[in-house]
């Protein structure tokens, strides 16, 4: 098992929430004025970092606190794009269509977690991948409800494509708010000490007294929920849904692989690594076209075997290395 | 009751197929817990190497299979000596994240050399069927079978009756120890990855002759093998031909019922019940399945 | 046979042993004692190459080892008995034998050396067909000793033999690793249990914080007033 970040004494808590609430604050508001100083296409690309890293907190209250690798949670995501746009299409306000996605979404959660909870390692990873193919089969032979492998495509929205871009905007930026209270209430928390117990040895959490079936399945509900509203936001925003789009495991993968570069565990790991990821996806899709699976694979690669613990270990372990150059060797 | 009797039998044919594929990839689960997403490229790329040895350099087709084994064997061991035995610690989605991109570069790989355009090697088995009282059964069918049978019997004998074998079980079960009894653990698993990898190659080949193949048609065999490992059982070589067998049979017979649409779906949702229900699979040896989790 | 100077080692940011000097003859049996975070399980994963050595060499039978991989040593006839046995459970009593033979080429040595195991644990034979996760605790210790031996090693290291055994069974343990040490076997055995040690043995170390603090011949330290305190790191 990988070494988790250290665990604060509890005095240290309030600190540790309130640091990380300012931050928070700072960020809101460099994330509020950025719509007055992008472009729409630039604006676009901080609308997609902003869902990809709510995702990625999804999977980070799953692999990087409970320790469990969700590769199919972009079920979820599907599930709450396609609640989302089938309610906005029937004439449901935005608001009230994310419900139909959310709660569909976290109930699948509580409905399943019991039953895969118990797997461990591969074998939950391979059976979320079932979960989704199950689900994404379901989206493409209910033809009458999801418009089947076609596709779905809500009713557009009102008004000047400047104002719908910032709201979609403005909308991601309150849903990634909601992952950052998440992700320090999930450090911060009990809740959160419960999980990442049962991360580092699940026997002895059991022992200690936590539910993990419990807690297990909690987490993945939120996880289920977070990464719904991201989907019933995209489903709006894009405004055309397919199976095959939705359900993709590249979405999982790719959520993974910002968790991974944020550093697991972390409040705001999964935005830092949505940053990085999406520019280099973009740079890749821009300028190589023809290599950019290839770009993009090796950069994964690269990735898992340089930098397993995210940027911030990353940093970690180089900051004792820097010092001893900079500042000499310590004598004992 | 004929037309059932047809549909069980096609899908015992099938599942030839389905136990050719998932043998490559149990083995490198089983022994070193490592899930190769990229396993479907790898079975992409025998069967493109397959048609350039047979399209482009005119060979026989007899020689196709054991090429694209011999490539697919020297690229494992390469890719596993280099590259994955430095995830051999981490944890389980550092391995699935990694045979993600990895299977990306393959596919891209197989784009660059190829193109997407759909490929097969025509006119390799005769369109003819071999006839069982009523029943009648393809000749490419058949082989595939034969060869799924042949390979999985070639494992179970290398397996429990070679040095070679003992001394892959045994790295399976504890490095560490194998690495006291003298065992190049390294080399051993980077073995392991090649012979996944020449199963793969074969497999890859078999396609190309009686099926279509593209550089992303790959997805699907990954997991269909999936399906089949879960359901035949980790650890446990027979299992993948139960598990093909059972799977293609299943599929075969839901379609009679179902919209063809859930074909696939119908895999995934028996994995689902046999995760929950008996993790070990059908044949899951004892000790396996514990250790590997 | 074995000499160990100024050996260092231990794992993650940690040094457990630091600047030891060991010696054993060709024959003998030398039993390390101490208690538990000492150092005595560090020191035979150093020996046998499971850790680097930070610092210092090991010599086995005059040829410096430290530098090399585990089964570069079991070659050379450095053979570990890990604590715990660490039998590969899913196989059965014959193959973890003969996973233990690998460094083994001809098949005759092979063949002579399991023969010598049956030999030696008769039970073993009896159960050699059956999966070695079902065995009782003596028959996979006899089992994980059986495979030590089946690469001829010149010497055996032995890390807590008899941890969770029935008092019985730790008899016959002993009594094996007796006719071994007969048969010209050096012996070195990390071992809880010393008066039983102290009384095979023919000469100990005793380890505290990574240090040797006491040694000499086992009869005397048995009854060496000293003995208890230095156990304890007094």
């Amino acid at each position: 098992m990988r070494s988790l970040s250290p665990v604060d004494p509890r005095p240290d808590l309030w600190t540790r929430s309130l640091w990380s609430a300012a931050i928070a604050a700072v960020v809101l508001v460099v994330l509020m004025v950025l719509p007055a100083v992008l472009s729409l296409y630039w604006l676009r690309l901080a609308t997609n970092v902003l869902m990809l890293a709510v995702v990625a907190q999804g999977i980070n209250a799953m692999a990087g606190f409970i320790g469990y690798p969700a590769f199919g949670n972009v079920v979820f995501f599907g599930i709450g794009a396609y609640g989302t746009g089938i309610a906005v299409t029937a004439g449901i306000g935005l608001v009230s269509a994310l419900a139909f996605g959310a709660i569909p979404a976290a109930t699948l959660a509580l409905l399943a977690g019991p039953l895969l909870l118990r797997l461990r390692g591969h074998y939950f990873a391979i059976a979320t991948l079932g979960l989704n193919e199950v689900v994404s089969s379901l989206a493409s032979n209910l033809s009458g409800l999801t418009g089947g492998a076609a596709g779905l495509s809500l009713p557009l929205s009102s008004g000047i494509a400047t104002d719908v871009a910032h709201r979609t905007y403005l909308a991601f930026v309150a849903l990634f708010l909601a992952s950052i209270v998440l992700g320090i209430v999930l450090r911060d928390s009990r809740f959160g000490y419960g999980c990442r117990a049962i991360r580092a040895n699940e026997e002895a959490a059991e022992a200690t007294g936590v539910s993990t079936l419990r807690v297990k399945a909690a987490a993945w509900a939120v996880s289920a929920l977070l990464t719904a509203l991201a989907g019933g936001l995209y489903a709006r925003w894009v405004g055309f849904i397919e199976p095959s789009l939705v359900f993709d495991m590249a979405i999982s993968v790719k959520a993974f692989v910002i968790f991974l570069l944020g550093g697991a565990g972390t409040v705001f790991g999964p935005l830092i690594g949505s940053l990085l990821v999406e520019s280099a996806t973009t740079l890749a899709w821009s300028h190589l076209l023809k290599l950019h699976l290839m770009v993009l694979g090796v950069t994964i690669m690269l990735i898992v075997l340089v930098v397993p613990d995210g940027v911030q270990g990353f940093m970690l372990r180089l900051w004792p290395a820097l010092k001893t150059r900079l500042l000499g060797r310590p004598r004992c | 009751m004929q037309l059932v009797a047809q549909i069980i039998l096609n899908g015992m044919l099938l599942g030839g197929l389905y136990a050719c594929m998932a043998l490559g990839f149990s083995i490198v689960w089983g022994v070193m817990n490592v899930v190769n997403l990229a396993y479907g490229s790898m079975i992409m790329l025998g069967a493109y190497v397959s048609w350039l040895a047979v399209l482009q350099l005119g060979l026989p087709f007899a020689v196709a299979p054991p090429t694209a084994a011999a490539v697919l064997f020297c690229l494992g061991y390469i890719l596993q000596r280099i590259l994955l035995n430095r995830l051999a610690e981490r944890s389980v989605f550092m391995t699935l994240i990694f045979t993600f991109g990895l299977n990306m570069a393959l596919i891209n790989l197989n784009l660059l050399l190829f193109s997407a355009d759909v490929r097969s090697l025509p006119d390799v088995f005769t369109r003819t069927s071999l006839s069982i009282g009523e029943l009648s059964a393809p000749w490419s069918r058949v082989i595939i079978f034969g060869a799924g049978i042949a390979m999985t019997g070639a494992l179970h004998v290398l397996l429990n009756f070679t040095r070679l074998g003992n001394t892959i079980k045994a790295t399976s079960f504890d490095p560490g120890a194998a690495r006291l009894s003298g065992i190049d653990v390294p080399h051993v698993f980077a073995l392991t990855f090649a012979i996944g990898g020449a199963v793969a190659g074969i497999t890859g080949s078999l396609v190309a002759a009686s099926y279509s193949f593209s550089p992303f048609a790959g997805e699907s065999y990954t997991m269909k093998s999936f399906v089949v490992v879960v359901l035949g059982g980790l650890g446990s070589v027979p299992g993948a031909i139960i598990g093909g067998i059972m799977l293609g049979i299943v599929e075969n017979l839901a379609s009679l019922l179902l919209d063809s649409g859930y074909r696939d779906a119908i895999g995934f949702a028996l994995l689902l019940v046999v995760l929950v229900a008996r993790p070990r699979g059908l044949l899951g040896k004892r000790f396996f399945a514990e250790v590997k989790l | 046979m074995l000499n160990v100077r100024g050996l260092s080692a231990g794992h993650g940011g940690l040094t457990v042993i630091r600047s030891l000097d060991i010696a054993i003859a060709d024959g003998e049996w030398l039993a390390l004692l101490g208690p538990v975070g000492a150092g005595k399980s560090t020191l035979l994963a150093a020996l046998a190459g499971l850790l680097p050595a930070r610092r210092g060499e090991i010599l086995l039978g005059g040829e410096p080892v430290e530098a090399l991989p585990p089964h570069v040593r079991l070659r050379r006839g450095l053979a570990l008995v890990p604590e715990g046995r660490r039998l590969f459970p899913g196989m059965t009593v014959r193959e973890n034998l003969e996973a233990g033979s690998h460094t083994v080429d001809a098949s005759a040595d092979r063949r002579r050396n399991l023969d010598q195991v049956y030999a030696l644990f008769p039970v073993l034979a009896e159960r050699a067909r059956q999966l070695a996760g079902t065995l009782s605790g003596g028959e996979q210790q006899m089992c994980a000793i059986g495979r030590a031996l089946m690469a001829s090693p010149r010497l055996l290291l032995i890390d807590e033999p008899t941890l969770g055994l029935a008092p019985l069974v730790v008899q016959t343990v002993f009594a094996k690793l007796s006719v071994l040490r007969q048969q010209g076997l050096t012996l070195l055995t990390v071992e809880q249990n010393v008066p039983l040690a102290l009384a095979h043995a023919d000469r100990a170390y005793v380890m505290g914080s990574g240090a040797i603090v006491m040694e000499g011949p086992a009869r005397a330290l048995l009854h060496d007033p000293q003995l208890p305190g230095r156990f304890l790191g007094r």
